[in-house]
C-alpha cells in the first residue's frame, strides 16, 4: 500500500480572472503533521476545500488515500476555520451529526460523541446548545465533530484561530495525540509558533503558488544565521567584519545589537573582534532564524 | 440517498424544534378564527356587544313605507341593535336647502347614527331614490336593510293591486336554492368540499411557502456564515445537500398541515359535539375528489419549485441584508397570484386564467384554483407537464447555483452572470 494520503499534482483554480493556486503539487505521507502556511489570500482555504471535494480543480489533479475523493470522504475529518455547528443543536447531537454523515449510525455515532465529551471534560455540557457553550468549548465540539468517526486523514483549517493560549495548548497535545494513533494531520494556520512545535514538514503559499516545501530545519537554512550580542558600547563597527552581512542596533522591546552572519560564518570572529577591543558584553548567542523570518522572508519576497 | 435523508432529517428537526415554528402554525388557524369570529362577537352579526345604530325615518309619502320598515325590523331582519328614534324636529322642518346643515348637526350629536328619507313620489317616480344620510355609509348591512324592507314594500304593493288580501310583506321570506350537480358526478349533488378544499390548498400553498421557504433562505445564509456549509460539502455532494433540504421543508410543510388540521378539528368539537362524524364526513368527502392526485401533485410541486426559488436566493447571499434585498422582489412575484384570486375565482376557465395557468411559476396555484371547475383535460394534463418539467428544472438549477454560490462571499451576481451560470456557460 502507498503511504501517500494526499497527492496534489500541478493543481491549479482560478475564479474568474483570479488564479487563487497555481500550479501546486505535493505530497503527504501517512502518519505525519503538514503545517500549511500563508498570508490571507494565498490560497491555503482553496487548496483545502480542493482537497475536500468541495471545489473542483481547474487544471491538475488530487488522489486522497490513493483514490478520488468522492470515494474517500468519509476516510476524511474536516475542521473548518470558524466554528461549524448549529447553534440551537446541542453538543452531543451536533457531533453524533456530522458522525452520522460520516457514515456512523446514529446510535453508535452518539454514544461515541457523548465518550468523547466526557474524556475532554465537557460529559457536564453534553445537552447544552452550542450557542451556551464558550468560544473555547465550541471549538472543542467542533474538533471532536471533525475526528469523531475516527478518519485517516484530518485537515484542519486555522484550529488556534481565537483561542486562548491554554485551550491553544490542549489542541496541540490533542493534535500530537491524533498523529500518535496514525493519522495523518494537514493544518493551516497564521502562527508560526504552532507550526514550529508541531509540524514535520511544512509548505508555505504566497499569491496561490507553493514558495517552500521542507522540514523546519530546512525552513531555517534558508536564512543566514544570526547573533545577539548585549552590552552598552557602540558596536557599529561589528558591521565591517567580514563574516557580517547587517548589523541593528538595539531599539524599544529590542535591547540587542543583532548580526545577520553570512552563509558559512559561526559567529565566533564577532566575539574575538569585541575581546580586541576590550568591549564588555552582557550578552552573546547565535541562533537560526525563527520560522518567523523565514515566514516573513518567503511571502516578503513574494509581494 | 442516505445523506439527503440525514440532511432532510435533521432540516426538520430544526425547523419544528424552533420556539417560532409553534407559534406561527399556530397563528394562522387563530387568524382565521379572528376573521371569522371577532365580528360576530363585536356586533358584525347579530351579537349582543355589537355597535347601537340609532335611525330616523323621514317619510314624505305620509308613513306607510316607514311602517314597511319597522315591520321588517319587528320580523327580526336587520340587527337587533338599530333602534328606530323619532326625526328631531331641526331636521324634519328643514327645507331642500338647509337639510344637509340640519342632518350634519343631528347625526353628528349622540343620539342619531342615521336618518333615511323617502321622497313623496318615490313609488312613482323611479328617478328619486330613497336617500341614506349618516356620517358614516360603510355600514352596508345597515343600508341594505332599508333597501330590501322597501323593495318588500313596492313588491306588496305590486301584488296588492291583484291580490288586495295580502297584507303583509312576510310572503317574501322564502329562498330558493340551487343544488349544483356535474354529470360526470352522477345523480349526486356537488359537495361545498369540491370547490372549498382546492381554493384552500391554494391558499394554505402560498402561506406553507412563505412561511417555510424563508425559513430555508435564512437557514442557508445561517449556515454559509458559521462555515456549516463546509462541513455539510465535505459530507455529501451539493445536489445531496439541496435535495435534502428541499424534503426537509416538505416533511415541514405536511407537519403544518398536519397541525393545522388538528386544530380544525378541534374547533369543529367546540362546534359539535358529533366531531367523529363531521371527521369522517370530511376526510370521507377529501378522499372521494376525483381530482385529490392532481392537487396532491401540484401541491407537492408548488413548494418544491417555491421552496427551490428561496434556496437559490440563499445560495446566492452573502448576509442576510443581501437575502432581504433578493427577498423582495421574489415575495413580489410569489404575491401575484393573490391578487388574482378573484378575478380566477369567477371565471375559472377564462381567457385570463387560462393564460396565467402557463406562466411556470404560477401553474400550480392557478391550477389548483381552477381544477374544480372543471377545465378542459388538455390543459388539465398540459398543466401537470409544465408542473413537473418547471420542478425538475427549478432543482436542477438551485443544485448548480447552490455548488457554485455558496461558498462565495462575494455580492450577488448580476442578473447576466447568474443566466450564464444556470445555462453552464463560463461567467
Amino acid at each position: 500500500m502507498s503511504d501517500a494520503i494526499v497527492e496534489l499534482s500541478h493543481v491549479t483554480k482560478r475564479f474568474g480572472t483570479f488564479t487563487a493556486v497555481s500550479d501546486l503539487s505535493f505530497t503527504l505521507n501517512r502518519g505525519s503533521i503538514l503545517g500549511f502556511l500563508g498570508p490571507n489570500g494565498a490560497g491555503k482555504t482553496t487548496t483545502l476545500r480542493m482537497m475536500l471535494g468541495i471545489l473542483p480543480p481547474d487544471e491538475g489533479a488530487i488522489r486522497v488515500l490513493g483514490k478520488d475523493i468522492g470515494q474517500v470522504r468519509e476516510r476524511i475529518g474536516y475542521l473548518p476555520e470558524e466554528r461549524g455547528l448549529y447553534k440551537r443543536m446541542r453538543a452531543d447531537a451536533a457531533i453524533a451529526y456530522i458522525a452520522t454523515l460520516k457514515g456512523m449510525k446514529h446510535g453508535p455515532a452518539l454514544a461515541r460523541a457523548r465518550a468523547l465529551l466526557e474524556s475532554f471534560g465537557l460529559g457536564q455540557f453534553a445537552r447544552v446548545r452550542i450557542e451556551g457553550l464558550s468560544k473555547g468549548m465550541a471549538q472543542k465540539v467542533q474538533v471532536l465533530s471533525a475526528v469523531v468517526h475516527d478518519p485517516e486523514f484530518v485537515i484542519l483549517d486555522e484550529p488556534f484561530s481565537g483561542l486562548d493560549p491554554v485551550n491553544q495548548s490542549e489542541l496541540e497535545t490533542f493534535i500530537r495525540g491524533l498523529a500518535a494513533e496514525g493519522k495523518t494531520i494537514l493544518f493551516s494556520t497564521h502562527t508560526m509558533q504552532h507550526a514550529e512545535r508541531l509540524c514535520d514538514r511544512l509548505i508555505v503559499l504566497a499569491k496561490g503558488a507553493k514558495r517552500f516545501e521542507g522540514t523546519l530545519d530546512q525552513a531555517r537554512q534558508l536564512l543566514p544565521r544570526r547573533a545577539r550580542i548585549g552590552g552598552n558600547a557602540d558596536l557599529s563597527f561589528l558591521a565591517a567584519l567580514p563574516g557580517v552581512a547587517h548589523t541593528t542596533a538595539p531599539s524599544a522591546g529590542q535591547p540587542y545589537w543583532i548580526a545577520d552572519l553570512k552563509e558559512g560564518n559561526d559567529g565566533s570572529g564577532l566575539l574575538a573582534a569585541c575581546f580586541e577591543r576590550g568591549v564588555p558584553l552582557t550578552h552573546f548567542d547565535v541562533a537560526p532564524p525563527g520560522l518567523h523570518d523565514v515566514f516573513v522572508s518567503l511571502v516578503g519576497s513574494a509581494t | 440517498m442516505k445523506h439527503t435523508f440525514l440532511i432532510a432529517r435533521q432540516e426538520f428537526i430544526k425547523y419544528v424544534t424552533r420556539r417560532g415554528f409553534l407559534i406561527s402554525v399556530l397563528m394562522f388557524p387563530l387568524w382565521i378564527m379572528v376573521v371569522i369570529f371577532v365580528p360576530q362577537w363585536t356586533g358584525g352579526g347579530s351579537g349582543t356587544a355589537a355597535h347601537r345604530h340609532d335611525f330616523a325615518i323621514l317619510d314624505k309619502t305620509g308613513g306607510a313605507y316607514r311602517d314597511a320598515i319597522l315591520a321588517s325590523l319587528a320580523r327580526g331582519q336587520g340587527s337587533a341593535n338599530w333602534r328606530y328614534v323619532f326625526t328631531p324636529r331641526d331636521v324634519r322642518d328643514a327645507d331642500a336647502a338647509h337639510f344637509p346643515q340640519a342632518a350634519h348637526a343631528a347625526l353628528t350629536g349622540p343620539l342619531l347614527d342615521a336618518i333615511v328619507v323617502i321622497p313623496a313620489d318615490f313609488a312613482t317616480n323611479p328617478h328619486h331614490d330613497v336617500q341614506f344620510w349618516s356620517e358614516d355609509t360603510s355600514d352596508t348591512d345597515f343600508k341594505h336593510f332599508f333597501s330590501e324592507s322597501l323593495t318588500d314594500a313596492l313588491r306588496l304593493k305590486a301584488v296588492q293591486r291583484v291580490a288586495p288580501q295580502v297584507r303583509d310583506t312576510a310572503i317574501f321570506d322564502v329562498t330558493a336554492f340551487v343544488q349544483s350537480r356535474k354529470p360526470s358526478k352522477g345523480n349526486e349533488a356537488v359537495s361545498m368540499i369540491d370547490s372549498v378544499v382546492p381554493i384552500a390548498l391554494a391558499i394554505i400553498l402560498f402561506v406553507v411557502s412563505v412561511m417555510n421557504s424563508s425559513v430555508l433562505l435564512q437557514g442557508v445564509v445561517e449556515e454559509k456564515s458559521t462555515r456549516m456549509i463546509e462541513v455539510l460539502l465535505s459530507c455529501a455532494t451539493p445536489r445531496e445537500i439541496t435535495s435534502g433540504k428541499l424534503i426537509g421543508v416538505i416533511a415541514v410543510a405536511l407537519a403544518t398541515l398536519f397541525i393545522w388540521a388538528l386544530v380544525l378539528f378541534g374547533l369543529m368539537t367546540l362546534a359539535s359535539h358529533d366531531t367523529a362524524a363531521l371527521v369522517v364526513t370530511s376526510l370521507g368527502a377529501i378522499a372521494s375528489l376525483h381530482t385529490l392526485p392532481f392537487l396532491l401533485l401540484f401541491f407537492l410541486c408548488g413548494l418544491l419549485i417555491y421552496g427551490s426559488l428561496f434556496l437559490a436566493i440563499g445560495s446566492m447571499a452573502a448576509s442576510l441584508a443581501d437575502a432581504q434585498s433578493l427577498l423582495g422582489p421574489s415575495m413580489l412575484i410569489l404575491m401575484l397570484p393573490n391578487l388574482m384570486i378573484n378575478a380566477v375565482v369567477r371565471d375559472p376557465n377564462g381567457t385570463l386564467a387560462s393564460a396565467l395557468t402557463w406562466i411556470p411559476f404560477y401553474t400550480p396555484f392557478f391550477m389548483m384554483l381552477r381544477i374544480s371547475s372543471n377545465p378542459p383535460a388538455w390543459q388539465v394534463w398540459g398543466a401537470v407537464v409544465v408542473v413537473i418539467a418547471t420542478t425538475i428544472l427549478m432543482i436542477l438549477w438551485t443544485g448548480r447555483i447552490f455548488a457554485r454560490h455558496v461558498l462565495t462571499t462575494e455580492r450577488p451576481p448580476s442578473l447576466g452572470n447568474l443566466v450564464r451560470g444556470l445555462l453552464g456557460r463560463a461567467s
